[in-house]
């Protein structure tokens, strides 16, 4: 065996060319033949750690994956992966880069063990090296008796585990994860982000995954790139977001239009939600405020909760 | 590194969670990837890695081309002469064999791919579009090589080990050496256009039909307009025989399988082939024979060099 590249996907350590960001875009754009825009002048760059990739089907998420590996290429713009421009280096950044499809992409004929090795031979891994870390990769995706059966027998949630194990295989330092929880139930939903956010708290490989449900991913994610209509929403981490998202909300039996109006007085700007009022938690004492505030109007207190405003809400809010 | 939970020792037989360990090895370059997947290919074109039934037809197939070459082993022991000429074979039994072959195992290599949307896990790795199709082409080319020459082989060694003296064996040398080069000729335009059929269907019984009907029909139609155009009449040519019209002698440019021999023959094979020799036209066979491949090719690269296949 010849040809021993100088690339090597060792932690990323300070050295590293990715200090900054490991994805970056400028003025990206991607038109189809058919007069379709899939992505419009998209700027953005994806820092270290698990970031969310989130849109609408047809937001232009799978497009803008599939130009960062080089598999399309882009009308105009820039884009570069791990410092490594997606134009011209794009060899480089597959060699460092794992993927994981959206659609079915694997045999039903063939054990999910032996598909896994092919592809970690094809990832540039020496034969043993291959077999080794096909196995682990297999069993940190939770799959360890049933690798040798045909992947054929397996049932959707297991598929989705060695489509993220062949990502995994080569020991990348950043993973592509298009739609990971697709067609899954919830349990399946829960159990592959447990194991996305495993991968990239304890394995310390940076994550792009994207996904048409915020509220699904924005439990796992450090950042959050929001897109639509191939264009930038927001991009901000995920402690921005949470930071407005921390909300009260006050349920009271009646009187609600009277509790409005006092909070309103004492500047906690309620807002309605059905049958409660959500106030927003500047500090400690606002959950003070809001029981003196019911206690003084002598109103009959139903619920007091502390929510997380789905990420979703804002933008529900800010975006007309 | 992660830190190792739950560590026993060794002897305790505690299965611990060793965390996620980095790959610090050797990593191979493209080359190198390139030619794991022609050996890849290679194995599962012969059915190697595939369970038992994905061998019958090759190993049926390899034992049916090897009979002639054992037959000339045995009839050269009793003290006859060689049976077969090396430059043809047994000319029908070598296209039949190859089209069960082809059809039966190009599927193998390119159409399970496409059926199951494997592509873009080669697309997504160091590999570049076009080295997928070419490691697939050189696989099914090797295997079709070692499916025509290694029967020759045989011939030639069943027929050396009677021979009497350094002259015969150099005389049976050198009539095999064109005969393994025809060999290649042949596996590599069958390959190619038999891997350029089957990508174009990602059904395996599709893909399947499509090489046997192009290789059969085509087969048919040279021996017909052979006839028509004249031909030589049926039995044996005889030394000094009219030579065959025009028609006839143009006949074999209809069939990949008459396309080589005809090759052959303005190359200056001499052993009866299929179609007349074809004389003056001879040239044409070469050109057909390169139209041919370089069609097939371009076929193969349009093909998986489409975005949709990502």
């Amino acid at each position: 065996m010849t040809a021993q590249l100088p690339l090597r996907a060792g932690p990323p350590g300070p050295g590293a060319r990715d200090a900054a960001a490991v994805i970056e875009t400028t003025a990206l754009s991607k038109h189809y033949p058919a007069g379709v825009t899939a992505l419009d002048e998209l700027t953005v760059q994806v820092e270290p750690g698990i970031t969310g990739l989130v849109g609408a089907n047809g937001a232009g998420k799978s497009t803008l994956i599939k130009i960062l590996l080089g598999l399309l290429p882009a009308n105009g713009g820039q884009a570069a992966v791990l410092g490594l421009d997606c134009a011209r280096e794009s060899e480089q950044i597959r060699m460092l880069t794992g993927y994981m499809p959206e659609h079915d992409c694997l045999p039903p004929d063939v054990a999910a063990t032996e598909f896994v090795t092919h592809l970690g031979r094809m990832s540039g891994l020496p034969p043993t090296a291959a077999k080794e870390r096909a196995a682990e990769s297999l069993r940190h995706v939770g799959l360890y008796e049933e690798r040798y059966r045909q992947i054929g027998t397996y049932s959707t949630g297991m598929k989705q585990r060695v489509k993220l194990a062949q990502a995994l295989v080569g020991d990348p330092r950043l993973m592509l994860l298009d739609e990971p929880t697709n067609g899954l139930d919830p349990a399946g939903r829960a159990a592959m982000l447990d194991l996305v956010a495993r991968i990239g708290s304890e394995f310390g490989i940076s994550i792009l995954v994207s996904s048409h449900l915020l509220g699904e991913i924005e439990q796992i994610c450090d950042h959050l790139v929001v897109i639509d209509g191939g264009r930038l929403l927001r991009a901000d981490s995920m402690t921005s977001f949470t930071q407005v998202s921390q909300v009260l909300l006050v349920e009271v039996d009646e009187g609600l239009a009277e509790l409005a109006a006092e909070l309103a007085v004492r500047g906690l700007q309620p807002t309605q939600e059905e049958r409660g009022l959500l106030v927003q938690i500047v500090s400690a004492g606002t959950y003070d405020d809001v029981r003196d505030t019911v206690a003084d109007l002598g109103l009959p207190l139903h619920r007091l909760e502390q929510r997380r405003r789905r990420v979703e809400e804002l933008f529900r809010e800010e975006t007309p | 590194m992660t830190a190792e939970h739950g560590a026993l020792p060794a002897s305790g037989g505690v299965i611990h969670d060793i965390g996620y360990r980095r790959y610090t090895g050797l990593r191979l370059g493209r080359p190198a990837i390139i030619r794991a997947l022609v050996w890849h290919s290679l194995r599962s074109s012969v059915g190697i890695g595939r369970g038992a039934k994905a061998k019958i037809i090759p190993v049926i197939v390899f034992v049916v081309m090897c009979l002639p070459a054992v037959a000339n082993a045995v009839a050269v022991a009793q003290g006859g002469h060689r049976l077969v000429p090396y430059d043809t074979y047994l000319f029908g039994l070598r296209v039949l064999v190859l089209i069960i072959f082809i059809a039966a195992q190009a599927p193998e290599l390119v159409s399970r791919d496409l059926r199951s949307h494997v592509l873009p896990l080669y697309f997504c790795r160091p590999l570049r579009r076009l080295d997928y199709p070419l490691a697939k082409l050189t696989a099914f080319i090797l295997a079709c090589l070692a499916l025509i020459e290694i029967p020759l082989l045989l011939l030639y060694l069943g027929t050396i080990a009677q021979a009497s003296g350094p002259s015969a064996i150099w005389a049976q040398t050198r009539a095999l050496i064109p005969g393994l080069l025809i060999g290649l000729l042949w596996a590599v335009l069958l390959a190619a256009i038999g891997l350029a059929l089957a990508s174009l269907s990602g059904r395996r019984a599709y893909a399947t039909g499509s090489i046997a009907i192009y290789f059969f029909l085509t087969w048919i139609l040279a021996g017909l307009l052979d006839t028509i155009g004249g031909g030589r009449g049926r039995g044996p040519l005889t030394e000094g025989a009219v030579p065959a019209a025009a028609g006839a002698r143009l006949s074999g440019l209809v069939s990949p399988f008459t396309t080589v021999d005809g090759v052959r023959q303005w190359l200056g094979g001499t052993s009866r082939g299929p179609i007349p020799p074809p004389g003056g036209y001879g040239p044409l066979y070469g050109v057909m024979f390169l139209l041919l491949l370089a069609g097939a090719l371009g076929l193969l690269a349009a093909r998986y060099r489409k975005a949709d296949l990502t």
